[in-house]
């Protein structure tokens, strides 16, 4: 890397680590020193092509994404995540507070399949349309739409306080996709 | 409230919740990189020599400095230049190739948040040896000989490839397309083109939330490729997705929102690069099969304009210099060796010597992007200005007045 892209890259970095970051730590479940070697290791790889990008922010996500389902492949071993408050099995929606709930959701997170967890932060944080998910993770809108599908069952099977919440647009279609399913080591 | 909405509150909370990346995050990734970068050196310096018992000299970067031939070996035959023309007037080129047209690049600005990369050519009209301004193009590629080029309209992606005759500037044929085209390019011999199709706009510009800079929207949306033969206009599309293949699997490549094909140097294969990917570049053959890189385009570098030399024998490679002391290798084709030469950006091959590059005049420390066409030869210190210097534009080099970037042909 020359002096010019040098400057470059420090600006880049400077200007947009913490919004990556963000992504970063809600993609490794909110382990937040999970989420920093996720984003270093992909700015490392960026930086190695630093002066071949025209669209670094949209590369530096894409490694993001792409480091999270490789450590997955890896079988890399994830700390555990701890909560602010850790939820009380069997507590009842109806006396779990909105702020409760959002803490019992973000445990689920956790402990859900990188993979899920991609498309999850994509379509719900990101706010992106299924069609660029399937766009950026290269595979169909029905994949993305089956494997949201799943993913929201499967933080219903996690999180038991989640039954009396209303169904998701997504959830009230059938899925279609047989792919199989990824099992947690 | 849903679980969607519960799911959306809860990931907002949490990434608000985080505290901004440390000061120093950019220092601390380069020196990760570098200690990184010192222990593969490292570790692979240990593998050789386990395994070579002989030592073998490491070729020593020829920088040119004891050339002792005359100034004469390195002013080519046929040389045009205009050292005084920034953007040039007339005429550029060196032995068989020459500046065929340049375009003037502007990002023009739709909406707080979108933005479009245009360009505005002009042509090289053979007769009067002058560039003439063409703004009803938005994307021309030239091919050999200086007498056709394919263009395209100004709204992309285009529903038809323009041939256009360079010596009357007429439009000789329509080609028209059932997918949009947005990026073109001619095989060596000028026999086939092959065109990129887009589903949509790859110059559209984006401002993501807290950016200050326009950046490609992403994901790319390139379709696949058309290749033409020229003289009848007869061709196929073949689609290509952005894994690379035919397949709908889960994959996370990354390519540029424009990463246009090109002909590989025998016409055999489609190629494009692949920022991402390990080798940095994937092959296909012309109905979109994936192949792998050929052996002796294995060096080739989808970012360093010249590609490989006219013989094939060495390939164009990147910026070996420190900001102010501007140098390129070139790389041989076959070994990999590397070679250092003049010249800050290599741009294309006038012969397997001599190549046509950027760089910047001495004394400018003003900016780096102060630069002008030169002709630089492998093993010479000497360069020949070709014209005059590009006035730099601040921060974003590829916006303003001043920028313009040269399309080579052979003649």
């Amino acid at each position: 890397m020359n002096a010019e892209g040098l400057e470059s890259f420090r600006d880049f970095v400077d200007s947009r680590s913490s919004a990556l970051l963000k992504t970063a730590v809600l993609l490794c479940g909110g382990d937040r020193h999970a989420g920093e070697d996720l984003l270093q290791n992909a700015l490392v790889k960026a930086a190695g092509r630093w002066q071949r990008i025209d669209e670094p922010e949209a590369y530096v996500r894409r490694i993001l994404y792409r480091q999270q389902v490789s450590r997955w492949r890896l079988k890399w071993h994830r700390r555990e995540v701890s909560v602010a408050e850790p939820p009380e099995a069997g507590a009842g929606t109806d006396a779990a507070s909105a702020a409760e709930l959002r803490l019992v959701m973000r445990a689920a997170l956790s402990r859900l399949t990188a993979r899920q967890r991609t498309v999850l932060v994509l379509r719900y944080f990101e706010d992106l349309p299924e069609a660029d998910v399937a766009r950026l993770l290269g595979c169909s809108v029905g994949t993305v739409r089956s494997t949201t599908h799943r993913s929201l069952a499967r933080l219903r099977v996690l999180a038991p306080e989640l039954a009396a919440l209303g169904l998701a647009e997504v959830e009230r279609q059938p899925s279609r996709d047989y792919s199989p399913v990824e099992v947690r080591p | 409230m849903n679980v969607e909405e519960l799911l959306r509150d809860a990931l907002r909370e949490q990434a608000a919740e985080q505290p901004p990346a440390g000061t120093g995050f950019a220092e601390w990734v380069l020196a990760l990189r570098r200690r990184r970068r010192n222990r593969r050196l490292a570790s692979v310096a240990a593998a050789t020599a386990a395994v070579v018992a002989v030592a073998v000299a490491v070729p020593l970067l020829d920088s040119g400095k004891d050339d002792v031939r005359p100034s004469g070996v390195v002013e080519q035959q046929g040389v045009s230049a205009h050292p005084d023309q920034s953007p040039p007037r007339d005429l550029i080129a060196a032995g068989n190739t020459a500046l065929a047209a340049y375009y003037i690049p502007n990002t023009v600005k739709r909406s707080a948040t979108e933005a479009v990369y245009e360009r505005t050519y002009w042509l090289l009209d053979s007769k009067t040896g002058r560039y003439v301004k063409a703004p009803q193009w938005s994307v021309v590629a030239v091919a050999p000989g200086l007498k056709t080029a394919a263009v395209l309209e100004k709204s992309l992606p285009a529903s038809r490839i323009g041939l256009l005759d360079l010596t009357t500037g007429e439009v000789k044929r329509w080609i028209e397309v059932d997918h949009g085209v947005a990026g073109l390019e001619f095989s060596r011999d000028g026999r086939k083109l092959v065109a990129t199709t887009y589903s949509d706009n790859p110059d559209l510009q984006v401002k993501p939330k807290g950016s200050d800079s326009w950046m490609g929207k992403q994901p790319s949306s390139r379709t696949g490729f058309y290749v033409f033969d020229v003289a009848s206009g007869k061709g196929s599309w073949s689609e290509v997705k952005l894994g690379g293949g035919k397949s709908d699997r889960m994959s996370l490549d990354f390519i540029n929102s424009r990463q246009d094909f090109a002909l590989s140097r025998d016409g055999r294969y489609v190629w494009a690069g692949n920022p991402m990917g390990e080798i940095g570049k994937q092959f296909w053959d012309l109905t979109g099969a994936s192949v792998p890189v050929p052996d002796n385009e294995k060096y080739l570098d989808w970012s360093v304009e010249a590609l490989d030399s006219p013989s094939g024998r060495l390939v164009a490679g990147g910026f070996a210099g420190k900001k102010w002391h501007t140098s390129s290798y070139v790389v041989d084709s076959a070994t990999g060796a590397k070679t250092e030469m003049r010249g800050q950006q290599l741009l294309a091959w006038v012969d397997d010597r001599t190549l046509v590059a950027w760089d910047i005049g001495k004394g400018a420390n003003e900016s780096e992007y102060h630069q002008r066409l030169v002709l630089v030869t492998i093993g010479s210190d000497k360069e020949v200005p070709l014209s005059g210097f590009r006035k730099d534009s601040g921060t974003n080099p590829d916006n303003g007045s001043g920028r313009w970037e040269p399309v080579f042909a052979e003649r």
